[in-house]
């Protein structure tokens, strides 16, 4: 049978169907979501797979080439770099934009223009948002975040690889800390990046659980470094492990910007290795100062009592001298008051009795007065009386009295003679013989 | 009062009595006469509790000497 007499050459087809895609306003700058595979760089540009696998099988149901050109790419590294804090590398999902050319001789290209740096974010951020509700669901998500870390922190298990430049780091950090707090370290060697980073932690975390008595803390750290895929530590199981771990973990991982789930469920997490070493360097340097301050406030007081009763006992032998001078005058001054006490008694109320008494005596005395002259009066008229009825006042008359041997003679017959008779006159008497 | 031997406590445990101290100290209660035993303890309990959390200059020159060899 003849063939057809017309046919295109095989360029002619290729050009064909290039210039059919250039034509097609649909194939440029279209953004695509795709996992990356073969990243490679060469001569400045960067070349790659991107495929999409079936979400249940996980078969690969599409592929194309993609390249980003040097102009481009210097520019994308960095900020992909800086954005997402990842290396742009196979297995990750990523948004890009991309304008679909055709080649005569090597085919189907996608030329990558941009990247969408949120979606990258995004997707880890999914990522550790489903394990994260995962153990929260369980119950155990806050587990190790509620341990708190024993004082003193001294006894370190650390896993990371013992090559790593963040385990050195850490080591210089914590045994060179200026003030010699005392730490032991003993290291869990471990794969700390890549797809065997998570087994591998979780073999090293049984290891320190089976000795869980000999360490207060366990330190997970890995530096930064060109190969920064933490991806291998964003895993369920790696998660779980260190969310029910019974000792406090501290995890380190990566460089300023990197994140990871386990910085969500650690006890303590730090940026870096270093920053790590510095935090237990600060929890004993604390745990030394609360030491000192107490030995300070313990020699303050004791200073102070001691000062307390010097002066107590300055004070008791100071006053002694002059303590029984002062009871005198004191008791003087009781004295003194005393008086005036009773002066004011007598003032207010001995001397209105006295002056009544006075009165009284006053009284008494003008009474008496009153009451002689009154017998006086008295006397007198009846001496007046007696006066006139005495035998002077009979002499006065011219009359006598005649008297023998003192005795008055009333009868002339009673008189012999010879006898001498006394005759007693109002002025004398007179003595006579009878004849 | 019959009190441990501060190489049988744990930090925790001296630490809070090293506060107890200082707070007994603080109250009234607190007089001369027993101003030198609370001290002696104290002092102890300092003594300890500070050679657990900083290692010598031998030791620390050990520990230094067997990282640098791992290195």
């Amino acid at each position: 049978m003849a063939g057809p007499k017309e046919y295109y050459s095989l360029l002619q087809l290729q050009e064909l169907l290039r210039d059919l895609i250039g034509a097609c306003p649909m194939s440029k700058n279209v953004w695509i979501v795709a996992e990356l595979s073969d990243v490679r760089e060469s001569g400045g540009h960067c070349y790659m797979e991107l495929l999409q696998k079936d979400q249940s099988t996980g078969a690969t149901v599409a592929k194309a080439r993609a390249t980003i050109w040097a102009n481009a790419w210097r520019r994308i590294r960095s900020e992909f770099q800086t954005k997402t804090g990842r290396q742009f590398a196979s297995g990750m999902k990523v948004m890009v934009c991309v304008t679909a050319g055709y080649h005569p001789l090597y085919g189907m290209n996608l030329n990558i223009t941009a990247v969408n740096y949120q979606f990258t974010m995004g997707e880890r951020e999914r990522l550790r948002r489903e394990i994260l509700e995962r153990l929260a669901r369980e119950g155990v998500a806050d587990l190790n975040r509620q341990l708190e870390l024993p004082r003193p922190v001294q006894r370190i298990a650390v896993i990371s690889s013992p090559t790593a430049a963040g385990f050195g780091d850490f080591m210089n950090q914590l045994l060179r800390n200026p003030r010699g707090l005392r730490f032991s370290v003993e290291l869990f060697p471990a794969v700390v990046q890549g797809p065997q980073t998570a087994r591998s932690v979780i073999e090293q975390l049984d290891a320190i659980a089976r000795r869980s008595g000999e360490f207060d803390c366990v330190c997970i750290i890995r530096g930064g470094g060109a190969a920064t895929d933490l991806d291998g530590f964003d895993d369920y199981q790696l998660a779980a492990n260190v969310a029910q771990f019974p000792l406090p973990i501290i995890v380190g991982i990566g460089h300023e910007r990197d994140t990871t789930v386990l910085d969500y469920l650690a006890c303590q997490r730090v940026k870096t290795p270093t920053a790590a070493a510095e935090l237990l360097v600060a929890l004993e340097q604390r745990e030394l100062d609360t030491l000192l301050a107490l030995g300070g406030a313990l020699l303050q007081l004791t200073t102070d009592a001691i000062a307390g009763a010097r002066q107590q006992l300055a004070f008791i032998s100071g006053s002694l001298p002059t303590a029984p001078l002062g009871a005198v005058e004191r008791a003087s001054r009781r004295l003194d008051n005393q008086a005036a006490a009773l002066s004011r008694i007598s003032a207010t109320r001995v001397m209105p009795l006295q002056s009544r008494l006075d009165r009284l005596a006053d009284a008494i005395s003008s009474a008496a007065t009153n009451s002689i002259a009154r017998a006086d009066a008295r006397l007198k008229a009846n001496a007046a009386l007696i006066d006139a009825l005495s035998p002077k006042a009979t002499l006065a008359r011219g009359f006598s009295i005649t008297r023998v041997n003192g005795v008055a003679v009333t009868s002339a017959a009673a008189i012999a003679p010879g006898t001498i008779i006394e005759t007693e006159l109002a002025d004398g008497t007179l003595t006579s013989t009878s004849l | 009062m019959e009190s441990t031997p501060v190489k049988e406590l744990s930090y925790t445990r001296a630490i809070a009595e090293l506060e107890q101290i200082l707070a007994t100290m603080q109250s009234d209660k607190c007089d001369i006469d027993h101003l030198s035993a609370l001290t002696r303890r104290a002092t102890e309990l300092l003594a300890e509790c500070r050679s657990r959390l900083t290692a010598t200059d031998t030791e620390l020159r050990q520990i230094l000497a067997q990282f640098d060899q791992q290195q």
